[in-house]
């Protein structure tokens, strides 16, 4: 079962989504600066795709498969999972 | 099946309008017929010419007089255009018609037109899409210009700048390399860099036209020598400072990448196909060999090793083409899913028809090495082949298009998928319009392999040879339980471009599934309502199965002789009767 969506907040999801890229770019989550473009630090179109499978996967939430490239950081991203997941919740609360 | 004179009466009696398959088999007959017996030295294209024009660098003028006056650009504009594409399967079944005498003429003549054209016909306003099918209709060509050397595949690293220009449109600034017909196209497709920051939202598509720019800023580069070829007018373009309209832009600026992406997927599913012509030819050309030479007091043929590799040439052609109809044909009823099954084809086909003629090579023997008389086209073919690995998307690029989806395929997709929709494998049924909107980067779904493991729970007959593709199915699906394993285990490090080998191994031995559970549909689909007898008969797909059990480093049982004798027999059937080497086994038009 997916984690449940309410609890996420952008610092979680900051984080999470920081050491989730440092795998890929074999870095310390301390290092990836949330504001800077993951493209800089070698993130490739590749491992952005799979990057958003994971996303798919750990919080049971469809994404377009290009969402790293249309919120090239980390905290762009985390806020566009929060606004994703609050949607999500709220449509399964409405169902 | 409606062939030759049946079609015409059909046709001729008004009784229906001529629907999807009977436009395509007339289409084909039409080539066949314009460009004439390549055997024969009194035709302009035969190979004796085509071989001439080759050596001479050229693109063999009688042949581009031949498809300029069959209209062949139109086969590359949707009917919604004014042309004549409906479906992919049916161009890929028309180019092999080119491809089997010429792949410098096929690639040279069209499919680099089509490369270019797809970019505007899935992302291209109303005004762009006319303007190409006036272009294409009329006879006229569109490079695909993406390629830049310092870059290869790492496109999303390209430099050629269009920058946007002060009271509107852009400035074209930089190379395009190694680019198809760039000095006589009318129009280039060009993946352009339209934003200085990294990343792959940088860059856009622009189309543009060579009548009204100003000829002082760009310039036409050296044309390229190739091994293989030869023909094709491989140059580069270099812009500075070159205005070019707003209107250029196809789709939305910063789409680039994507806008290439689904281009893709549909040149991914459909070129590799169009080299199965190519490999018939150089099995054919083996065959005749075999059967006219005698050694060892027996002609080559009945050594059993010179008989045996004919046969798996065979058997080979006919899995690339399960592959191929089952890619070209998702395009339009799986849109959401092609995008594994493109770069699977792109990756595997050109390998496995490659493999393939090394193989024949060996029993040409010597003759494989003389460039012209009786057997001088295979060598040529030899040599051709490559460019399909190589242009517009390398073997590895294709595995990393796979590899991010691998784990999610694993998780979400295989044993708990439903198989693909039987029409999938029907080479003769309509299909309906392209989708080009449904196409997607990742979807994580995947009926194909669903096929596979589907085929194992029905019951097998009680043939020899039924249980023996029972006996081969069961060991895919271990390896596709294997490679699902292997995925769900990978780390995210080995799902980026920079994987390790045994990531790209992963996505190899994928493909190889997919041409299985391809093959395995096509003959489930033609032992329905009175399809194909040759691919009804599971003789053929016991050896196809044994053949890619094998290329995944299996040692599966020995299959009964009847397998091979049925084949080898077909093998001669074909070469009697001039029918084609793959699933449609096309008559000559004569």
């Amino acid at each position: 079962m997916p984690v449940p969506t309410t609890g996420h907040t952008t610092e979680s999801l900051t984080t999470w989504l920081a050491e989730r890229i440092a795998l890929y770019l074999k870095r310390q989550p301390a290092e990836i600066d949330p504001d800077v473009p993951l493209a800089e630090y070698g993130l490739d179109s590749v491992a952005a795709l799979s990057l958003c499978g994971d996303i798919e996967d750990d919080f049971d939430l469809v994404i377009e498969p290009t969402a790293a490239w249309d919120y090239p950081t980390v905290h762009a991203l985390a806020g566009h999972l929060v606004e994703e997941l609050a949607a999500e919740a709220a449509k399964d609360g409405g169902a | 099946m409606l062939i030759g004179t049946e079609l015409q009466r059909a046709v001729q009696d008004g009784q229906e309008a001529p629907g999807q398959e009977a436009r395509a088999a007339t289409r084909v007959a039409e080539l066949d017929r314009r460009l004439g017996d390549p055997t024969d030295d009194g035709n302009e294209l035969s190979y004796t010419r085509l071989l001439e024009a080759d050596e001479a660098g050229e693109l063999s003028e009688p042949g581009e007089r031949a498809l300029d006056e069959l209209g062949l650009g139109a086969d590359f504009v949707p009917r919604a255009e004014g042309g004549r594409l409906e479906r992919l399967d049916t161009l890929v079944r028309i180019m092999r018609q080119v491809f089997r005498r010429d792949v410098a003429l096929g690639l040279g003549y069209g499919v680099t037109s089509f490369m270019a054209a797809v970019n505007i016909w899935t992302s291209g306003d109303a005004a762009q899409r006319a303007c190409l099918a006036r272009i294409l209709t009329g006879g006229g060509k569109v490079s695909v210009a993406y390629h830049e050397l310092a870059h290869g595949n790492d496109f999303v690293r390209n430099e050629f700048e269009a920058r946007p220009a002060e009271g509107g449109g852009y400035l074209l600034n930089g190379a395009k390399q190694v680019i198809n017909n760039a000095q006589r196209a009318d129009a280039w497709v060009l993946f352009s860099r339209t934003s200085p920051a990294p990343g792959s939202r940088s860059h856009s598509v622009l189309f543009v036209e060579r009548d009204g720019l100003d000829t002082d800023t760009w310039q036409v580069l050296p044309r390229y020598d190739t091994v293989g070829v030869r023909g094709c007018l491989l140059s580069g373009l270099r812009f500075d400072d070159t205005p070019v309209p707003a209107s250029a832009l196809v789709g939305e600026p910063g789409k680039g990448v994507e806008t290439a992406l689904r281009a893709f997927q549909i040149t991914r599913s459909a070129l590799p196909g169009m080299a199965v012509g190519t490999t018939d030819t150089a099995l054919r050309t083996v065959v005749r060999f075999a059967l006219g030479r005698q050694l060892y007091r027996k002609s080559v043929m009945d050594i059993p090793h010179a008989r045996g590799t004919l046969s798996g040439a065979f058997v080979d052609l006919l899995t690339c083409d399960s592959l191929s109809l089952a890619a070209t044909r998702a395009v339009h009823l799986l849109p959401e899913q092609t995008s594994v099954f493109a770069a699977a084809t792109k990756y595997l086909v050109p390998k496995v028809l490659t493999d393939a003629m090394h193989e024949l090579s060996i029993v040409l023997g010597a003759r494989f090495y003389i460039r012209d008389g009786e057997h001088g086209i295979f060598q040529k073919h030899l040599r051709d082949m490559p460019v399909l690995s190589l242009g517009h998307a390398g073997s590895a690029a294709c595995q990393a298009t796979i590899i991010p989806q691998l784990s999610r395929l694993a998780r979400r997709s295989w044993f708990s998928d439903e198989p693909a929709p039987a029409q999938l494998f029907q080479p003769r049924t309509d299909l309906p319009d392209l989708s080009y909107g449904r196409l997607t980067l990742a979807s994580g779904r995947d009926g194909l392999s669903a096929t596979l493991v589907a085929a194992v729970d029905q019951l097998p007959g009680a043939s020899p040879e039924e249980r023996a593709v029972q006996g081969l199915a069961l060991q895919l699906v271990d390896e596709l339980r294997q490679v699902q394993e292997a995925s769900r285990a990978l780390a995210p490090e080995d799902r980026t471009a920079l994987a390790r080998p045994a990531a790209f191994a992963l996505a190899d031995r994928y493909a190889v599934l997919l041409a299985a559970a391809s093959a395995i549909g096509v003959r489930q689909q033609a032992s329905h309502d009175g399809g194909d007898a040759f691919l009804a008969d599971p003789a053929w797909l016991a050896a196809a199965l044994h053949r890619l059990a094998r290329r995944l480093g299996r040692r599966p049982a020995d299959l009964p002789a009847s397998v091979d004798a049925r084949v080898h027999e077909e093998v001669l059937r074909r070469f009697h009767a001039r029918t084609s080497y793959d699933l449609y086994d096309t008559p000559p038009a004569g």
